[in-house]
C-alpha cells in the first residue's frame, strides 16, 4: 500500500476512515510479525515506517474533522467544552472581559460627556 | 369594615349586612355600581364598589389559603423513637450537565492492536506451539490477561483456555496462551505466518 496523504483522505467520510485505519493498523501487525520472523528484507522493514505515519495521518485528519464539526456546532452558543474555549494563558481568562473593563460610574460619563478634552490650535 | 367571610364568595355581589350598606354609602369617590346578573332585589339595589369587592375576595383568599396552610401553633411533630439522631435523606440529583467538560470523548489507547505487538518465533516458543498447543506473544505491560485474552480472540479468533504472563528482563510482557482444545496452535501460528 502506497503511503496515505493527507489532502486526499480529507473528503472521506468517518466510516470510510474507520475501515482504512482498521486496514493499515492489520498490516501494520502482519509486517511485525514478518520482522520477528525474519521474513521480509529490507523492503518490508522500510515499510513499518510508512505505514505506521499512514496510521498518524488518518488519525490526524479524522481527529481534526471531528474537532472542527464540534466547534461549529457549538458556535455561539453560550457554554462550550473547555476545550473549545480560547486557551491563552490561565491569568488572561481571568481578567475582566473589555465590556466589564468600560464600565464607568455615570458621574464620571456625565463629567466626559459634559467637558471632553478639548484641542486648541495656534493660529499661524 | 364588612365582617371575615368564611366561605369564599366571589360571586357575593349582594351584601346581607345592613354594616356593609353603611360603608357603600360612605363610599369614596370612585364608586361604580356593578350589579350582578340580578341586579334587582327586594331591597335596594345596591352599590358596590370596586374596592368593596377587591377587599372580600381578599379575605375570602386569604382564610381559604389559612385552611390549606393548617395552623402553626398546632403542627404535626415528627416522633422520633430513637436516641440518636440521623441526617435524613435529602434529594440527590443526578447530573445533567450544561456542557460536556470534553468535547471529544478520549479514544481508548489501548486497544487489540496495542495489546498484542507481536507473536515470539523463538525456539522454545515453537516447542510451545507443537507440544502445549500455546501461542507465544510479546503483549503491552499494561494488558492484563482478560484483556489479552479479548485481544487473541478478536485478532485471531481463537478461543483461549487459559493465559500466563511474565515481564521479561528487559521490560516487555510475555504471554503465554494456551488455545481450547478445539483450536490447532499449529494452525494458527500457520495463518498468522510464524512457521
Amino acid at each position: 500500500m502506497t503511503r496515505v496523504k493527507c489532502s486526499k483522505i480529507r473528503g472521506k467520510k468517518p466510516d470510510e476512515l474507520q475501515k482504512q485505519l482498521e486496514e493499515l493498523r492489520q498490516e501494520l501487525n502482519t509486517l511485525r510479525v514478518g520482522k520477528v520472523t525474519g521474513s521480509g528484507g529490507a523492503q518490508k522493514l522500510g515499510k513499518i515506517r510508512n505505514v505506521r505515519k499512514s496510521i498518524a495521518r488518518v488519525l490526524i485528519v479524522t481527529h481534526q474533522t471531528t474537532k472542527a464539526n464540534l466547534r461549529a456546532l457549538y458556535h455561539g452558543k453560550k457554554y462550550k467544552p473547555k476545550d473549545l474555549r480560547k486557551r491563552k494563558t490561565r491569568a488572561i481568562r481571568r481578567l475582566l472581559s473589555p465590556k466589564e473593563k468600560s464600565v464607568q460610574l455615570k458621574k464620571i460619563q456625565r463629567r466626559q460627556w459634559a467637558f471632553p478634552q478639548r484641542t486648541f490650535a495656534v493660529k499661524a | 369594615m364588612g365582617p371575615k367571610k368564611e366561605a369564599p364568595a366571589p360571586a357575593a355581589k349582594k351584601k346581607d349586612t345592613p354594616a356593609t350598606a353603611a360603608a357603600t354609602a360612605t363610599a369614596s369617590a370612585k364608586k361604580t355600581t356593578k350589579p350582578a346578573g340580578s341586579a334587582t332585589t327586594t331591597a335596594a339595589t345596591k352599590v358596590v364598589t370596586k374596592e368593596r369587592k377587591e377587599k372580600v375576595k381578599s379575605t375570602a383568599l386569604k382564610a381559604k389559603q389559612r385552611v390549606a396552610r393548617g395552623n402553626q401553633l398546632t403542627r404535626n411533630r415528627k416522633v422520633y423513637s430513637k436516641p440518636t439522631f440521623r441526617r435524613p435523606h435529602t434529594l440527590r440529583l443526578q447530573r445533567s450537565p450544561k456542557y460536556p467538560r470534553r468535547s471529544v470523548p478520549k479514544r481508548n489507547r489501548l486497544d487489540h492492536f496495542a495489546i498484542i505487538k507481536h507473536p515470539l518465533t523463538t525456539e522454545s516458543a515453537m516447542k510451545k506451539i507443537e507440544d502445549n498447543n500455546t501461542l507465544v506473544f510479546i503483549v503491552s505491560i499494561r494488558a492484563n490477561k482478560p484483556m489479552i485474552k479479548a485481544a487473541v480472540k478478536k485478532m485471531y479468533d481463537v478461543d483461549a483456555e487459559k493465559i500466563n504472563t511474565l515481564i521479561r528482563p528487559d521490560g516487555e510482557k510475555k504471554a503465554y496462551v494456551r488455545l481450547k482444545a478445539d483450536h490447532d496452535a499449529l494452525d494458527v501460528a500457520n495463518r498468522i505466518g510464524i512457521i
